[in-house]
């Protein structure tokens, strides 16, 4: 039995070898790494997608800060699932703290990757009017800044609506670091390119969910298919809710809304 | 982390993890300066070659050698900042129509065709002559130099002059696009509002005129001065003249740009009066505004609109050159760096202060600043510069 | 008196141009070589860059992905209140644990002092930002002074850290406290 089993991983170690390798071209896209399928499917129906882009689904992401509890779950696992070197973040988790005089305090030490166990000490606890935890991450513009100045086409906009890297074309000249105003780009000191949150695109192809929103213990972050009106994210998107984006002026059209947004964050 | 992306402290407020980062620093500053003072030197020459300004021409063929010198090495900030130069080829590979940094390669390479085959025309009877006049290995090098050909006929001279003429022409408006374009890679970044102005391109062509000319002002002084030679007083008494004309301009656009961000106060007037009067304040306000634009300013004024003695031109015009040189690249930095140094959540800035060591520190800066030099040093081996060392310049058909 | 040329008046130009002209012609050529095979298939960047993000490794996996090797721990943790919770974030990826199908190394699991650290990072209530809807949160030390214990005691001496209501409601059945909402 055992024998068997290593003869199959064997196997399917030397198939995945050659697509690697390129020997069996065409099939690509069919790949799936050892181990993603034993987890079961999280977002149904995507295992059978199998075209070079998602065409059945339409995917939206919601932040929602009234759920949100700070505890940097996502931060963490983010953190895992790409190896992000030190004192870089693909997301981020900040608290806000609005006095009775309107006085705005933010902050996010570490990225909220350690979590936060202790009140803001220059804010008086009794002057605090409103407290609230927004975590950040890649928006998805639908007009992205950072695709419309990458000199060399290695960021781009798949026709699914993702945002990506093509790492191994990035020159790592900055500019998109620059052009993004929400400030989630940033130079990967090991790969040295450009890297971003990517909505987990390679566990959404497979089927899982992004996993910041797998991690988040109430459900802070969601992600769903818009095309399907019995989901989570259709319903509130399109029932009354206090939804909006950041830095609306800044004609990004970014495609990651706010559930309860103040309209103090920028 | 060491070598892409420097870290920054944060000063005040809330910036953005990822902002605690400055990305673009000494490498981005010295970019935008030496690119401007190319485009500078170059339109000193063309004041001689197409606006017939006659007293500058001591110094024609020197600034063209100067910019190209300069322009040798501007790419070198930019491949030391990249963290895949050996990626760089894919600007011009797969340049993006709708970037603004993917054009930088074409428009400098064409640039500098331009700017050899201008130089290549104006020396050629001088490579022939020179080619007669030496032996071994210069001779070939003055042969290729001259393009292999020995004719320097009236006839030839005379399609060469329409040449020189056209290429001085068309390189007026590449200079100015190859700045200009400069300033609309910060200019065009919506998300940071330092950078976007439709006015920075032109503060960025302004401030280049006025680098290229105080460049060549205080190298040519120089030179002067070590080889023991009299200084054209006529010629830098117009140099000076010009350096006044584009320095009004560009301290006024800069002022002008920093007084409507402030009289139209935007909410983002909130953050950058945070920036100037917090991060920036000694390096915009006391060195860049005060120090080397308003004093220089008085002293060019006072140079101009009275006859200074001749011992106070030599005095003051490198002094105030020099100044003038500092001043844009304080500009620079200021924009460059200032632009980052406000983060963009808008509540927050960093203080940001350069290692000797990075890869992108200040002693690579200096060696990058030196290096053009040393370039010059050499093409002064090669090309006579001045007149009085041309074997044909006291013919009035040359240059 | 004319002067005798090797070369014609416009030799140099003639040659400048084709000089130009090669160039033009070779970096035309170059570029056509360097231009990755897929680029441009579906828009301005290469296409396989697309596989290349999709073959990314999975390094989190799903709370089910734990399941089959660990039944007593599941049979806790996904009948109690914790089952929102990730067992990665507490113990550390799966793909540092698990690499096909076998373990390659041990997660590491959190002891004493350092389990209070966890559970107060979404637990402490002085933490004000938590929205009270999301959880449940105990003031410290008062939650320990309440149940007339040392103010050393660390959570899972009394919380099961998979089923944190497990031994409570536990005791309180031995102590014949009626459980009023079937919450667990
Ligand atoms: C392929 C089966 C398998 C899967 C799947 C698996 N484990 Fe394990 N796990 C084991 C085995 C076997 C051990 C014991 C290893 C040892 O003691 O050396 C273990 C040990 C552990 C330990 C250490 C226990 C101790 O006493 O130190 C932790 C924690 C753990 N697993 C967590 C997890 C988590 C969390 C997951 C899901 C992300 C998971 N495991 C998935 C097989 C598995
Ligand atoms: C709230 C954090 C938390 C979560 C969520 C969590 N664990 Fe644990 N787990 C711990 C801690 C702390 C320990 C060590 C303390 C102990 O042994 O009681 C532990 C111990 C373990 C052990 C060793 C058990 C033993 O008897 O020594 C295993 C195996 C394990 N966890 C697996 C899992 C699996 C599988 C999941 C998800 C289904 C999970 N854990 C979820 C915190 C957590
Ligand atoms: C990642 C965040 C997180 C961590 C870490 C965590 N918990 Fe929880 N815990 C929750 C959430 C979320 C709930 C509420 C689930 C619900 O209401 O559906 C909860 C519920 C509870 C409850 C039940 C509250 C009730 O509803 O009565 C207890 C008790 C508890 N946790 C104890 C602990 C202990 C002890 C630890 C440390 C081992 C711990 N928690 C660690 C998120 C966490
Ligand atoms: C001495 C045993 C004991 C210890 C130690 C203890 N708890 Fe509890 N905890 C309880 C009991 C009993 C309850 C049941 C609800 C109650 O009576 O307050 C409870 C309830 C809770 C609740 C639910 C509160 C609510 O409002 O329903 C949370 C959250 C909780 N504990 C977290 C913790 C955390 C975090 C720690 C460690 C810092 C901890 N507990 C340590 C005994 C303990």
């Amino acid at each position: 039995m055992k024998d068997i089993q290593a003869e199959i991983n064997k196997g399917r170690r030397a198939f995945i070898k050659k697509v690697l390798e390129g020997t069996i071209a065409g099939s690509l896209l069919l790949v799936i790494p050892a181990g993603a399928m034993d987890i079961p499917e999280q977002i149904t129906g995507m295992r059978e997608e199998d075209g070079p882009f998602i065409k059945k689904k339409k995917f939206a992401f919601i932040v929602d800060i009234t759920r949100c509890i700070g505890c940097g779950s996502c931060c963490v696992a983010d953190k895992n699932e790409y190896n992000v070197p030190d004192g870089h973040y693909r997301t981020w988790v900040e608290r806000y703290v609005i006095d009775y005089d309107d006085n705005v305090y933010v902050d996010s030490p570490n990225g909220g990757l350690d979590g936060y166990q202790v009140p803001r000490e220059d804010v008086p606890e009794a002057n605090v009017r409103d407290t609230f935890f927004v975590p950040k991450l890649c928006n998805m513009c639908e007009k992205p800044s950072c695709v419309q100045v990458c000199p060399v086409g290695a960021t781009y906009q798949t026709d699914d609506g993702f945002v990506l890297i093509d790492q191994k074309r990035c020159v790592a000249c900055s500019y998109c670091v620059q052009a993004c105003p929400y400030s989630v780009r940033f130079i990967n000191p090991v790969t040295k390119t450009a890297d971003k949150c990517t909505w987990c695109y390679h566990r959404v192809r497979k089927g899982l969910l992004p996993a910041c929103v797998n991690v988040c213990p109430v459900q802070a972050r969601l992600f769903g298919d818009l095309n399907d009106r019995e989901s989570q994210v259709y319903r509130i998107l399109h029932e009354p809710h206090v939804i909006s984006v950041l830095k609306p002026g800044m004609g990004n059209k970014p495609s990651l809304h706010y559930v309860g947004l103040r309209r103090e964050v920028v | 982390m060491r070598g892409l992306a420097e870290t920054a402290t944060a000063a005040a407020g809330y910036a953005f993890p990822n902002d605690l980062h400055i990305h673009w620093s000494l490498m981005i500053v010295l970019y935008p300066y030496i690119t401007g003072i190319v485009a500078g030197a170059f339109i000193v020459s063309s004041l001689y070659h197409v606006f017939k300004i006659k007293s500058l021409e001591p110094i024609a063929r020197f600034s063209l050698v100067f910019a190209f010198a300069f322009l040798a090495c501007a790419t070198l900030p930019l491949l030391n900042h990249l963290g895949h130069p050996e990626r760089a080829f894919n600007m011009m590979v797969t340049p993006s129509s709708t970037s603004a940094m993917a054009g930088f390669g074409f428009i400098y390479s064409a640039y500098a065709i331009v700017l050899i085959l201008e130089i290549l025309f104006i020396y050629r009877p001088t490579m022939v002559a020179l080619k007669d006049m030496s032996t071994g290995f210069m001779q070939k090098l003055y042969n290729v130099l001259a393009i292999g050909s020995d004719n320097v006929s009236p006839e030839s001279l005379a399609l060469d002059h329409k040449i020189i003429s056209f290429l001085a022409g068309i390189g007026i408006p590449m200079a100015c696009i190859l700045h200009g374009y400069v300033g609309f890679i910060f200019g065009g970044v919506k998300a940071n509002p330092l950078w976007a102005t439709p006015l920075m391109p032109v503060i960025f062509l302004l401030s280049a005129c006025v680098s290229g000319i105080a460049g060549i002002i205080v190298t040519y002084m120089i030179i002067m001065k070590v080889k023991g030679r009299e200084v054209d007083l006529e010629c830098i008494r117009t140099c000076i003249q010009y350096l006044w004309g584009f320095f009004i301009l560009d301290f006024v656009f800069e002022m002008l740009e920093l007084f409507s961000h402030a009289y139209m106060a935007t909410h983002h007037w909130e953050t950058l009066h945070e920036l100037y009067w917090g991060p920036l304040y000694v390096s915009f306000w006391i060195l860049q505004v005060l120090v080397f634009s308003v004093i220089p300013f008085l002293i060019l004024t006072w140079m101009n609109l009275f006859r200074l003695g001749d011992t106070l031109v030599r005095i003051f015009a490198p002094l105030v050159s020099l100044m003038i040189l500092f001043q844009v690249l304080l500009m620079r930095w200021n924009v460059v760096i200032g632009g980052q140094l406000m983060s963009k959540s808008e509540r927050g800035s960093v203080y940001f202060h350069p290692e000797w060591l990075e890869k992108e520190g200040i002693l690579p800066a200096l060696l990058i600043m030196v290096l053009p030099l040393v370039i010059l040093y050499v093409l002064s081996k090669i090309f006579p510069f001045w007149l009085e060392d041309d074997p044909v310049a006291s013919e009035p058909t040359a240059g | 008196m004319q002067p005798s040329y090797r070369s014609k008046y416009n030799t140099h130009v003639i040659r400048i141009i084709v000089i130009l002209v090669v160039l033009a012609i070779a970096g035309i050529g170059v570029r056509a070589m360097m231009i990755p095979e897929s680029f441009g298939r579906y828009g301005h960047y290469r296409g396989e860059a697309v596989v290349d993000e999709m073959n990314r490794e999975i390094r989190n996996g799903t709370n089910a992905s734990c399941l089959p090797c660990h039944p007593y721990i599941k049979e806790m943790h996904f009948s109690g209140i914790h089952k929102t919770v990730s067992c990665e974030f507490c113990h550390g990826p799966v793909a540092a644990h698990i690499q096909d199908g076998k373990v390659i190394d041990k997660l590491p699991k959190k002891q004493g002092e350092a389990i209070k650290t966890l559970c107060l990072r979404c637990h402490n209530q002085i933490i004000r930002a938590r929205p009270r809807e999301s959880i449940k949160m105990v003031e410290m030390p008062k939650h320990l002074e309440d149940k007339k214990v040392g103010i050393d005691h660390t959570c899972d001496q009394c919380h099961n850290v998979h089923a944190p209501l497990m031994w409570v409601k536990q005791a309180k059945a031995m102590m014949g406290v009626v459980e009023e909402e079937a919450k667990q």
